[in-house]
């Protein structure tokens, strides 16, 4: 009977030191056994709302170590091919609303002219182009996100980390560099960027005129390689083109340089004639 | 008599290899072509994306016609041993531009001599060669 009785206080002990370990988690402990450290699954506020990738909580939630931290500035990798820096030819099928675009420009620049350059008229390069300007791009990885800013028009693009889904098609605000969300897969970053805008979204500048729009979906395979930032690009646009386009590039590491202000300001081409001139086709 | 310089434009042909401008395309000017003009600078701009060049021009008639020519951003022209005080509005300066192809009185800046004889160039945007890791 006295065993029976130390078994049931031993059982009421250590019950009672479970309950201990598990209130003891610090300043504003209510109780409640702490939530499980998880990496997976949005951040979100006590409201359902996404948290920032800034917030406090959500930096400070646990995740495992990236596979490789591309902070830094870079450069698109023209060393063995100028023309490096557009994604294609090779260019896929396209489609009759794309094709005429495309045949447009290939006859603006057998006459001289330039066909619909409407990045030299400062609308913005978008994605994926923004990634291959003739300038610097500068990029800030932390847990949480990848924070882009463009050499080129100091435009930004913010990848995502922190394992939240892409916006609710009714409500997300469509842009030129799209909703990019990221996960990790091995060695590879894997981002699949949606939510573009309708018009005035090229895959080439001055060269090829091939549309983009609010079917672009572009998948990017990052990863680091003997030093480079090398990019993977798989494209699809059932509008404007059928089936996977795909494009790798290279980038080089910029140590010599920071970004700059760059601003298409509204009185820039007054001053850069030949964006004004008879050459141009609109 | 006195000599007239002013007003002459020199067309010459030579193959250029140059990175594009990111901005705008470059394929408005002939890069096969070279232009040189002779004036006084209307405006140097010290600013990116472009630093441009206004000169006005002589031409044969007693006027002036207004060239636009474009350049690369400072950071690199920095590299080719620009200031921003290197020109300014009066300068008497020789530039020689690729042209844009319709005849325009514009285009891309190749080379400028100063009134002391310095020759500028720009130095591109990086070619992309991998450098340090």
């Amino acid at each position: 009977m006295m065993s029976s009785r130390i078994g049931r206080l031993t059982v009421a002990a250590t019950t009672a030191l479970s309950l201990v370990a598990s209130t003891a988690c610090g300043p504003g402990a209510t109780g409640e056994a702490p939530a499980p450290a998880t990496d997976s699954g949005p951040a979100l506020t006590e409201d359902g709302v996404q948290l920032s990738a800034l917030a406090p909580d959500n930096l400070a939630r646990p995740r495992p170590a990236a596979p490789f931290d591309l902070t830094g500035n870079w450069f698109i990798d023209v060393s063995e091919n100028p023309e490096a820096w557009r994604f294609g030819p090779p260019y896929p099928t396209l489609t009759p609303a794309a094709q005429v675009h495309f045949d447009a420009s290939q006859k603006a620049l057998a006459d001289g002219l330039v066909y619909r350059d409407d990045i030299g008229q400062c609308w913005p390069a978008g994605l994926p182009l923004i990634m291959t300007r003739y300038w610097p791009f500068a990029m800030v990885q932390i847990p949480t996100a990848v924070y882009m800013i463009s050499g080129f028009m100091n435009s930004v693009r913010i990848i995502y980390l922190d394992g939240r889904s892409h916006t609710d098609p009714d409500i997300v605000v469509r842009t030129f560099n799209g909703e990019s969300i990221g996960h990790w897969e091995g060695d590879t970053m894997v981002v699949d960027t949606t939510a573009f805008r309708p018009d005035h979204h090229w895959m080439d500048q001055g060269g090829a005129s091939i549309p983009a729009g609010t079917q672009l979906h572009i998948v990017e395979r990052i990863r680091m390689v003997d030093g480079q930032l090398e990019i993977a690009y798989t494209m699809t646009d059932p509008e404007y083109w059928e089936g996977e386009w795909k494009s790798t590039k290279r980038f080089n590491r910029v140590i010599d340089e920071d970004i700059q202000e760059v601003s298409c300001l509204p009185d820039l081409n007054e001053h850069l004639q030949s964006t004004t001139s008879a050459a141009q086709v609109r | 008599m006195r000599k007239s310089v002013s007003g002459l434009v020199w067309v010459l042909v030579f193959l250029v290899i140059a990175p594009a401008f990111a901005h705008h395309s470059p394929a408005a000017f002939d890069r096969t072509k070279r232009v040189t003009i002779e004036g006084t600078v209307k405006e140097f701009r010290w600013q990116n994306p472009h630093t441009w060049i206004e000169v006005n021009v002589p031409d044969e008639k007693g006027g002036t016609v207004l060239w636009g020519v474009e350049l690369t951003s400072p950071t690199y022209l920095i590299r080719a041993g620009w200031k921003s005080n290197t020109i300014k509005a009066g300068d008497k300066v020789t530039v020689v531009v690729n042209p844009v192809r319709t005849g325009e009185p514009a285009g891309i800046f190749v080379s400028l001599t100063l009134a002391d004889g310095r020759v500028l160039t720009e130095r591109p945007a990086r070619l992309g060669t991998p450098e340090s890791k």
